[in-house]
Formats: C-alpha cells, structure tokens, sequence
C-alpha cells in the first residue's frame, strides 16, 4: 500500500496538489525497529559503504511538479532533497536524533530577534549551482517569491501566512518588485520579516521553497523539466511529468559545504507509476537492477508483512520507520449527540484499540494512541490516557456514561470514513469500532464515502458529520503543525478547507498557542506542546487510536539504512549499494 | 391436478411442444447428468444460504465476531495455525486481520450474492417481458418507442452505469436491494429483445389467429396464448442471467461500491482478500471456489434448461419424443 503523504491534509484539499511531496518519505528502519524490522544503519548487504553504482528507486507516484516552489514536502523531501538544497534541513540520523532541524545552506538555524519576528541567515561559503555559478541570498529570495505565482503553487501555505504582505503577493513575474518582507543586504545575507513571532521558522526553513532559483534561469512553469541542481545530483531527464527521474552526479556539489548528504551512487534511477504490489514483489525478488533498489512512498501491507515475517532474509530487508503521524476518531461536537461530552467520554472508553490494530495491520504496522500528538519526543509527547479504554474497551464504563448522559438504553449514530483501501480511515478500521461499540450498546451505522468526497465532507464547516475517521500528519516534527491547525480557533475557516473540526475557540488555547510561537528554544516549545495536548484532550474533541509504523522493503544490495523519525522511511541520500 | 394446469402453474410449456408440458420437461432435465449434478449443487447453495443463521449457530460461531486471539497481530494479522486456522471451532479457518469465522460468513455472503442475483434477474425478466410483449403486441409508435428504449438500454455500460448510481444513492437505503433495483434495472433488455421478436413471430401463428378470431382482447391473449410460450425462451434466457448477476454483484462489491461492510457477499470478501493470495490462500480461495462452482454449476444447469425446452435439442436426448423406451434399452 501507499504511504500516506504527509501533508495529505491539504492536499486532499486543495485537489491541485500533487502527492509528489511525498517525496518527503521514503522508509526504512529507525532504532525503534522491532522485530522482523531491519535493524537500522548498516543493515542490509555488509561491508562499508563506497561511492558508485546506480541506485534504483521503485515508486507508485510519479515525482510530479519537480520544482522547488511547487513541492510540498517535509523536511525538503527524499528524492527532492538530492536536487534541491535548502536554507535548513533534517538531520540524516537514525531515529530521534533525525528528527531535528540542521543548517543546510546556511551556516547555523537563524539568528532571531528578540520576539522571533525577524529571522536573518548567513549562506556557508563556496556554494555551487550545477554549472559553477554561485549560489546567493538573492536567488534564495527570488526561489521563495516564485512559490506565491499562482502558476506555481502547491507548497505548504506558511509562507504566505507569516511574510509581511504574504497574504496578497503574487509572485515576481506579476509584482516585479518583489516581498519586502525578505531582505537581502548582501550576497550571502537573507533576513525574513514575519507578521508575528514563529519560534519554528527553522523547521519551515527546510522545505523545497527555500531552494535558490537562478532568476535568469527560470522558465516558470516548465523549469521543473530541469530545475538548476544545487544538490549532489542534476536532473539528466525527467519523462512523462516524473514519472521516470534520472538523475546523476552534480560535479559542483562540494561535500565540504554539506555535512547531510552522503551521495554515495553515482547515479539515481526513479521509476514510478508502479503497482505497490509489483513494486513490494520486486523488492523482495531482488533480482537484477533490483538488488540495488529502494522504494520512497510503498509500505507493505499486512498481507505481504504476513510473507515477509515467515522469511528471515527478507526479514532482514525491511526498514521500519515513525513518522509523525496520528490516526483518530473525530467528534463535531455541532452535531448531536456528540455535542454532550459525556456521550463523546462514552466512545472513548468504549473503543477497542486492539482490534483496531489488527485491522490497520497489526501490531508491526501501528502502535495504539491515547494521545493526539504522535509518541516522539520532538512532539513533546506527553503521555496520557483520560479515558482509559484498555486494550480491548471498557464498554462498562461506557454504558454507564451513557446512562448518565440520557442514554440508558444505548445510541444509533453514523461513522463517516473513506472507502480508499488505506488501512487508516478505510471501512476494515470502521467496522472494528463498529464491533467494539456494539458492546457498549453503541449501534453504528457505517457510512462509506469515495476519497475525494471524503475528504471535502469532513473538512467543509457546513457539510462535516458528527462522528468520522480522521487522520494528521505533521508538515514537521514539532507540536505546532500538528496542534494549531486543529485546535486554534483562529484558523477555523467557513468556506474552504477547514481542519479545526472540533469549532474549538477556547480562549485559553488561542493564548497558549501564541505563547509557545514565541519560543525559539525548541526543546522548550515542545514540552509547552506536549502539555497543551494533554489539556485538550481532556474535553475528548478526538479519539486518538493508533500512529502507523512504516515497514518497506529494500533491495540485497543497499547498504547504509537511514531512517528518520522526521520522515519514518529510508533516506536515500544517505543509501549505498556497492 | 391435470397436465393442462400444471403447464399453466410451471409456465413452461416449449414453444413447439406444448403438450407435453413440465412433466416431460423435468425427465429432460433429469436425463441430463451435468445438469442433475448442478441442479443439486445450486440446491445446496440455496439451501445453505436460506439457513445460513442455523448453519453458523450449528457452528457455534457468528459472522460478525473479532477473534483477535485467532490472528498473529505482529505478522500482519494473520490466521494462527495452518490453512487458515481451520479447526474444530472454525470449519473453514479464520478471516486475516479480523478473525472473523469465515464459515458463517461464507454462508451469510451466500445470502447477499445469491439473494441480490435472484432479486436482480426476477426484476430483469419482468421488465423484459413487459416491455416486449408491449412493443409486439402495441400500436407501430408503442413499438417505436419502446424499442428504441431498449436499443438505448442495451448500449448503456452496465458497469459504468452501476458505480455512478450507487456512489450517488444515499448509503441509508438497504444496499442489497440497491444493488439489485440497479442490475435489474439496468440490464433487461436482451430478455425484451428475445420477447419481442418471438412474440412477434407467434402472432402470426394459426392458435393466436383463432384466439384473435374468438374475439378475445389483446391482453387476454397475450396472458393465456403468448405467455405460456414465451416461457421457454424466457427461462432459458435467465438461467443464463443468473450467473451473470452474481459475477456483477461480485464485480461491484469487489470495486468498493456494492455491500457495505460488516455485511459480507462472496464479491466483497474476494476484495479483502486479494492480497493475501501468498500469506493465507484459503482466505482467497473460498469466495473465489465458491464462486466459481456457483456460476459453473447454474451455467450447465441453464444450458440443460435450455436443451430440455428446446424440442431438437430434446429430440436428440431421446425423450418426451415417444422414443424412450429406446433409451431405456441402451441403458441396460
């Protein structure tokens, strides 16, 4: 199956987008790997990693849109990330350790101002486009303004909503003036003006927008044919809209300016288009080409997890990853009887996050949630569970809530969820509720919509039903993308695509969020984060029910496993196959 | 009771051999063993479907009960023990993921596939029927009319056709009767096209002449004369319907548009189960067996239908021609 794509959320919801961004994920096996999982950095075939060969990446989606102002990644992406350097990005770590931001053309992660409105960078020395001119703040200036030309969009909408005058701009080929909001006093400096203070501005420094864009090379809406290379690799051809990528040494990328990318292949190979199955048969035969291959956006599924696990070598070749991502029951409290919290409280205890798991994978491929932000530290994960459900449901408890609220002889509601075959908001995790209610004298209706119907219907304010499957990604490991967006009332929107799901205004909440922008120690923001979930979570707006494990295959000959926690899947930057 | 009311009751008298009624058509049938065989197999299958709830209590077991003791949940969810987990407790194992007793949802979704194809093609002779005695025994317009509606039904694309209406039909309304107002509904006109164009040709024949000549009226005629002798084709026709219906259920259910869950038909269990052809085949293998013995067993059970009422083909099985006691002879 698909790896969902990080920043589904708005991609679904701006249709326009392509999921090219998920070029951000790729897989494979983070320290967290249990077994049957790969066991992280040097896994695969042994011996020490050396520079050559082709590595060969087998992908469903196309590498739509390859150009740095319309991708929507996290963390600049995978197969992006070769091409396009950016102002910060993820560190190449195993792990919890690769869940923070790092200076990529910059020298550090920003210098802010007191009240982290004014974010000014330094660009390192000796930087190189792909044909030995240098690299300067203004094209990194220029990049970012071409990602507000309605021709180019698809980028996260942050920039927009932070710059000074963001919000009306409209791209250098209309407004030839440019952003005031962003500086350039000299060739290495570029400083950025926000409308208020944003302490995470260096996580949002790492995505493709940030790339620099030679102004006298840019052809608008075909430059994603070749985009200047300012990474290790350049684009040689690139077919049918990404759907074949190939892509080969950049001789002007200096490994002294970037202490992320390892480069390691001479050359990169990306063939999409194909069938998860096909792409997971091929893994797992490691034939050929294949042998030195990898997949960015194919996860196994349970049936082919089910294969693997009874066969140790292949067992051997899989990566297992976390990224930030949690799946949840969602309540409009608009919409009775959900707008009484003691029918909502009835729900969550009476879920069974077992049999839910079973029917997102298993065990292998989710870990149960009772908490709304994901179990990672960078989250500010702060454990709670206030409405304990164990394993397998406290339907008791439930029955008794629902007395309480009006209810003695039970409920007949309606669950909304999606009929993708996606093992996340699909009809097998709907009918595990449905099973689990039923004990609790809950009768479910289940009502199925196709995706994209789906996705308008839960994020439209006048169309939302009172009770469906939801889930949130992170556009970066941090408590903010993850909370805001949902929870701050501010960002509720009447027409259009709305994510505040729950309509919560609450004062305290609005305040807090702003607090916490303020900060720019990031350790400190996120323990803020992590206490304001738990808060939230009181008033059972949602029913956290598992975060995904990603588990993919990758061919005999990779070696160098990286896997994140920012992005839970193999970075390829960093794989080697001799 | 006497032959005549029997013929009338069993509605199968053959085209050119009205007399010998259902009687004979029965010992033709009968004299095919292909055809016996299916028909007991297609029994069978009604018979479980009718009694699915008896034959899953008898089983101990419910179609909607998670076992997720029964499945190995850090292996994907698959069914502990071999084959599936097929055991004392759960006869034919269980479903991945779930656990699921896939005994008592093999009956259940017999139910639902055969119940929506039966429903599905009574709706589509009916139809048929009535449509094509209205344009053959109608005014020229009627005839122009209704043909050129049937002309437009026969190039619609069922398929297309069925997952437009049902994505758009609220999912309040039962979903199994859905599905059957929309194959009925959707795929009738070839039963019309036959209709017509045979009762056109009865007409002209000499007993619905002296039927017309007595002075009864058109529709009179059309219920005692034609009808008895459209049975043939018409049967025979939606014998061969049937199997179809069931493929489309099974094809609609398996896109995603057709039952909804936790319901099960054989057509939405193949869709959970195709990919886990390598990990537990007898998951895949059940519905799809299933299904495949289904469909054969009523396709040979129409083509016997269809040779028992067709007078050559039965001429040439040597019964109801006079000639069985030579059969009888080569028997021995």
């Amino acid at each position: 199956m698909s790896q969902p794509s990080v920043i589904s959320r708005r991609v679904a919801t701006t249709a326009a987008v392509s999921l090219a961004l998920v070029a951000g994920l790729a897989a494979c096996a983070g320290p967290q790997s249990n077994d049957g999982g790969g066991d992280g950095a040097g896994s695969g075939a042994s011996g020490k990693p050396q520079k050559g060969g082709t590595l060969t990446v087998l992908n469903s989606n196309p590498q739509e849109d390859f150009d740095p102002a319309r991708l929507y990644t996290s963390g600049g992406g995978n197969v992006p990330s070769l091409v396009f350097r950016t102002l910060t990005t993820r560190n190449r770590e195993n792990g919890e350790a690769g869940a923070q931001v790092v200076p990529d053309l910059a020298t550090d992660l920003g210098t802010p101002s007191k009240n982290a409105t004014v974010w000014t960078y330094t660009l390192k020395d000796g930087l190189k486009y792909e044909d030995g001119t240098a690299i300067t703040s203004g094209d990194i200036k220029y990049g970012i303004e071409r990602s507000f030309a309605a021709e180019l969009s698809g980028g996260a909408p942050y920039l927009r909503d932070w710059l000074i005058g963001g919000a009306d701009y409209q791209g250098p080929y209309k407004d030839k003036k440019g952003l005031d909001s962003i500086e350039v006093p000299d060739d290495r400096t570029i400083v950025f003006h926000l409308n208020k203070p944003e302490g995470e501005f260096p996580y949002l420094a790492t995505q493709t927008q940030t790339t620099p864009v030679p102004k006298g090379k840019d052809t608008g809406t075909t430059y994603e044919e070749h985009p200047v290379s300012s990474g290790p690799y350049k684009v040689v051809s690139n077919e049918n809209d990404g759907e074949r990528l190939v892509l080969e040494r950049n001789p002007h990328w200096s490994a002294a300016t970037d202490e992320e990318r390892k480069a390691y292949p001479d050359k990169i190979d990306v063939r999409s288009g194909l069938d998860s199955a096909v792409i997971n048969q091929r893994l797992s035969a490691s034939q050929g080409a294949d042998a030195a291959a990898v997949t960015t956006d194919t996860n196994l599924g349970p049936a082919e997890l089910a294969k693997v696990s009874g066969d140790k070598k292949l067992a051997a070749r899989v990566g297992t990853g976390h990224f930030g991502y949690t799946n949840y029951i969602a309540f409009n409290p608009k919409v009775k009887p959900f707008d009484d919290p003691k029918v909502r409280q009835a729900i969550s205890y009476a879920v069974d996050r077992s049999s839910v798991i079973n029917a997102a994978g298993g065990s292998s491929l989710a870990e149960p949630a009772t908490t709304y932000l994901p179990n990672q530290k960078s989250f500010g994960y702060t454990p709670y569970d206030h409405f304990p459900a164990g394993e397998t449901g406290n339907a008791a408890k439930a029955r008794e809530l629902l007395k309480e609220a009006g209810h003695p002889k039970g409920l007949k509601v309606t669950l909304t969820h999606s009929n993708d075959k996606d093992f996340e908001t699909s009809p097998e995790i709907a009918t595990a509720l449905q099973a689990a209610l039923k004990k609790a004298g809950i009768t479910v209706e289940l009502k199925g919509l196709e995706s994209n119907d789906y996705s308008d219907t839960i994020h439209s304010a006048s169309k939302e039903p009172g009770f469906f499957l939801a889930h949130w990604g992170a556009d970066w490991p941090s408590g903010g993308p993850f909370l805001a967006p949902i929870f701050d009332g501010r960002q509720i929107v009447k027409d259009g695509a709305n994510f505040n799901t729950a309509f919560l205004d609450d004062a305290a909440v609005n305040k807090e969020i702003d607090e916490i922008n303020k900060l720019t120690d990031l350790k400190a923001a996120a323990a803020r984060w992590g206490a304001l979930d738990k808060k939230i979570g009181e008033q059972a707006l949602t029913v956290p029910l598992f975060h995904p494990v990603y588990k993919r295959l990758f061919g005999q000959d990779v070696k160098n496993v990286v896997i994140s926690d920012w992005t839970g899947v193999l970075d390829i930057s960093q794989a080697a196959v001799k | 009771m006497s032959e005549a009311l029997l013929v009338q009751e069993a509605g199968a008298a053959p085209l050119a051999a009205p007399a010998s009624g259902a009687r004979q058509f029965w010992r033709r049938l009968r004299a095919q063993r292909a055809a016996t065989a299916a028909a007991a197999v297609v029994l069978l299958l009604f018979l479980a479907a009718l009694a699915a709830p008896l034959l899953a209590a008898l089983a101990g077991q419910d179609p909607d009960t998670f076992h997720p003791e029964l499945v190995d949940s850090a292996a994907g969810g698959v069914p502990r023990g071999s084959f599936g987990g097929i055991g004392a407790d759960h006869w034919l194992g269980v479903e991945p993921q779930t656990g699921r007793d896939l005994f008592a949802r093999i009956v259940h979704g017999a139910r639902v596939s055969l119940g929506v194809a039966v429903a599905a093609t009574l709706l589509q002779v009916t139809i048929g029927v009535v449509v094509g005695l209205a344009a053959a025994l109608g005014n020229r317009r009627l005839d122009q009319v209704l043909s050129r509606i049937t002309d437009i039904n026969v190039a619609l694309p069922l398929m297309v056709i069925a997952l437009g209406l049902l994505a758009v039909v609220p999912p309040s309304f039962p979903r199994p009767v859905l599905i059957a107002l929309v194959i009925g509904g959707i795929n009738w006109a070839g039963t019309s096209k036959i209709v017509r164009a045979q009762a056109l040709a009865l007409k002209t024949l000499d007993f619905v002449s002296a039927a017309r000549l007595s002075g009864r009226g058109r529709w009179s005629i059309a219920r005692r004369e034609l009808l008895p002798s459209l049975a043939a084709p018409v049967i025979t026709y939606a014998a061969l319907l049937f199997p179809v219906n069931i493929t489309v259920e099974a094809a609609l259910s398996f896109l995603g548009v057709g039952i909804k869950p936790p319901t099960p038909s054989w057509g939405q269990m193949l869709t959970e189960a195709d990919t886990w052809y390598q990990s537990a085949p007898t998951y895949l293998l059940l519905p799809a067996g299933l299904l495949f013995v289904t469909v054969l067993s009523l396709t040979v059970l129409g083509e016997g239908v269809r040779t028992a009422l067709d007078p050559r083909a039965a001429s040439r099985l040597s019964i109801g021609t006079g000639r069985e006691g030579r059969t009888k002879e080569q028997a021995s």
